[in-house]
């Protein structure tokens, strides 16, 4: 299902695009590629510059720098009625004047399709976003849910091949998202179209995506299936972003002592697997909050046999999920949060208990750069576990 | 709500009052039309009385006043429709592309509108003179192009910006033109905004006589003019014929005026208070 687009010709590419609004850069060195017939998530936090993005893909705005390759063509130049990408908006844009049936063929009567061709067109999208019985309404009869079918089958109407969607999922409940979710799945097996999905929630970008691409602060930092991105993210922005709950983050320091290298944090010290011997330096260390554990009781009668790193904090929060909690943690001052399926212990409020983590777990990466750089080894430390923390506590995230 | 029905009545009383009190004039002049010249100007108001068509007809066969008349609809319909089609196109680039300065600009267009008219009448003679445009119908209908413009500029661009730029932009990148746009996608949202500022413009352009006394000729004057210097008869003041007039000219507009009067109130708002359109 997932493949990083490297054995294919991406059917879109950016390259180097650079936009800034009144001397502020919105997006540095942008670069981005999607492969044909996949499912292109692009996922940002709110004001990461998803917008502008989607602007510049379908040509409302034109870059400061940088070059847009769309089905080998250059179009960096190009104006939007040229560039024949299907568009859904984030705002729904449905025209009040006109019918729900008249709005879906809106791209098909713009482009001059015959009407009896387009009727078509107009039934099969209708069909497949479950909308027949409102083809005749007008759209402020809708729900705003009905609207959202509305908007994508009008995007899915037109003939071409590219779409792009702009968070069209946005502020619509729940139920309604996730079968959304699977109507563009389906949509996009169907049709084997290339999808450009724009998205600021990470649930709705992990499921959806074959390929994801993460925004951060103009530029793409990361991108690849998602599942490569969850679990080795080769950035430290993608591992905080990419995830529910996000990960925590804490400072350390990195020394090498012949070949093997130990990362001290406030918390705790372990020998880390270092990709190449690098300086010692500061670092990032990552923990993901479904690798956090925990037991009650004093966690002095647990040795480090097993080889994880343990050390006391108190339960500050625990927010129920149905199906598991989100435990938030203090320890020693450091704030954690970890994710707890133990419902039995929902009143475990400001409890001491002993937090477990295997050192395999923990994710190095360079506090200057964000780049990984190794993870935390099963080596045993002969002081591994149980440093005091020290006075100054500076800490991530 | 009903707790104390007596007084409510008595408010809607009051109200009705107050409001009948304020159509007296109007109501006045319309039974005027009606009434003989005695009964007119009899000191003790004669509110029973035989009606009589003798002033409506005798105002109709009045030589010029069907070209007055004539020349009324014109100006106002021909003036304000232009008004409003340039409006929509300055509306729509103020609105979507907002040049810097746009707030100085509107406030500069609506200026001569925001100062009394004597205060302005004597430099735009003494332009259309230097242009060669007084006493012409071009310069007539022109200068009541320029006098609707700003207030359906005002009016428009109120409702182009509660018009979602999205709209614009799904339909450009759908293969829309800019012009498709603009009257295909837009123009058909803000369709009360036209009606108001046809409606909001049309009221100032009838009644005007100030310009169209100072700037018109012959061949250009409205019924405004004909009642403020037409109306002398043997020395005296021919009410009658003045009552006639009004009647005749107010009919149209008031009709208008009920027909169209929420499309009013958003005109007076500039668009902003659209909740009933």
């Amino acid at each position: 299902m997932s493949n990083t687009g490297l054995a294919d010709t991406p059917i879109l590419r950016l390259e180097g695009i650079a936009k800034a609004y009144r001397g502020t850069p919105v997006l540095i060195d942008l670069d981005l590629e999607a492969a044909p017939s996949e499912l292109t998530v692009v996922y940002g936090p709110p004001a990461s510059g998803k917008s502008v993005l989607v602007r510049i893909l379908t040509g409302l705005e034109h870059p400061d720098a940088g070059r847009i390759t769309l089905r080998g063509q250059d179009i960096t130049a190009e104006a939007p009625a040229e560039r024949n990408i299907g568009y859904v908006p984030q705002s729904f844009a449905l025209y009040p004047h006109l019918s729900v049936r008249a709005n879906i063929s809106y791209p098909l009567d713009l482009a001059g399709v015959p009407a009896s061709e387009s009727r078509a067109v107009v039934a099969e999208a209708a069909a497949m976003l479950k909308i027949e019985e409102h083809l005749d309404k007008k759209p402020d009869q809708l729900s705003g849910g009905q609207k959202q079918r509305v908007a994508i089958a009008r995007g899915i109407a037109k003939r071409t091949d590219v779409f792009v969607l702009d968070d069209p999922l946005a502020g619509l409940d729940f139920k309604l998202r996730e079968q959304l979710v699977d109507d563009l799945r389906g949509l996009n097996a169907a049709t084997g179209a290339s999808v450009l999905y724009m998205t600021s929630d990470v649930i709705e970008a992990m499921t959806l995506a074959d390929s994801l691409a993460v925004l951060s602060a103009g530029s793409i930092v990361e991108s690849g299936p998602p599942e490569r991105l969850y679990r080795h993210p080769r950035a430290v922005a993608t591992m905080a972003l990419v995830g529910f709950p996000p990960a925590n983050f804490l400072r350390g320091t990195l020394e090498h002592r012949g070949d093997d290298a130990t990362c001290n944090t406030p918390l705790f010290r372990f020998s880390a697997d270092i990709a190449d011997n690098r300086a010692s330096g500061d670092v990032i260390v990552g923990l993901r909050p479904e690798r956090v554990h925990l037991s009650h009781g004093n966690g002095s009668t647990v040795g480090d046999s097993d080889g994880s790193i343990t050390f006391p904090a108190t339960v500050t929060l625990r927010e129920d999920l149905g199906g598991e909690d989100i435990v938030y943690l203090d320890a020693s001052g450091i704030p954690l949060a970890m994710v707890d399926r133990d419902h039995d212990r929902s009143t475990d409020l400001g409890d001491a208990v002993t937090v477990f983590i295997a050192p395999s777990q923990l994710t190095l990466f360079d506090a200057t750069t964000g780049d990984r750089i190794g993870h935390g080894a099963h080596r045993p430390s002969p002081s591994a576990a149980r440093r005091p923390p020290p006075a100054s506590v500076a800490h991530h995230g | 709500m009903n707790a104390h029905p007596w007084r409510q009545r008595l408010y809607h009383l009051v109200l009705w009052v107050v409001a009948l009190a304020f159509f007296m004039p109007v109501l006045w002049i319309f039974l005027a039309a009606f009434k003989s010249s005695g009964e007119l100007v009899s000191p003790n108001p004669v509110f029973l009385f035989r009606p009589t068509m003798d002033n409506i007809i005798r105002v109709v066969q009045e030589p010029n006043f069907l070209d007055y008349l004539r020349m009324s609809f014109i100006l106002s319909i021909g003036s304000v429709v232009i008004a409003i089609a340039v409006a929509f196109l300055a509306a729509y680039s103020f609105s979507r592309y907002r040049p810097t300065g746009t707030n100085f600009i509107m406030f500069l267009l609506l200026s001569t509108r925001m100062v009394p008219a004597p205060a302005v009448v004597l430099p735009i003679f003494l332009m259309y003179t230097a242009l060669g445009w007084a006493k012409t119908f071009h310069g007539m209908i022109l200068f009541y192009v320029m006098f609707s413009i700003p207030f359906s500029l005002w009016i428009l661009k109120g409702f182009l910006d509660g018009v979602s730029l999205r709209y614009d932009e799904t339909a450009l990148v759908n293969g829309g033109s800019r012009l498709h746009t603009m009257f295909r996608v837009v123009l058909p949202q803000v369709k009360p905004g036209l009606v108001a500022a046809f409606i909001f413009n049309i009221i100032f352009v009838w009644n005007e006589f100030l310009f169209n006394y100072i700037l018109g000729g012959q061949g250009t004057t409205m019924i405004p003019v004909l009642l403020a210097t037409g109306v002398k008869q043997g020395g005296m003041t021919d009410w009658s014929f003045i009552a006639a007039i009004s009647f005749i000219y107010m009919l149209p507009l008031i009709l208008a005026i009920y027909v169209f009067q929420r499309y009013l109130l958003v005109g007076m708002t500039f668009g902003t208070v659209r909740g009933e359109v």
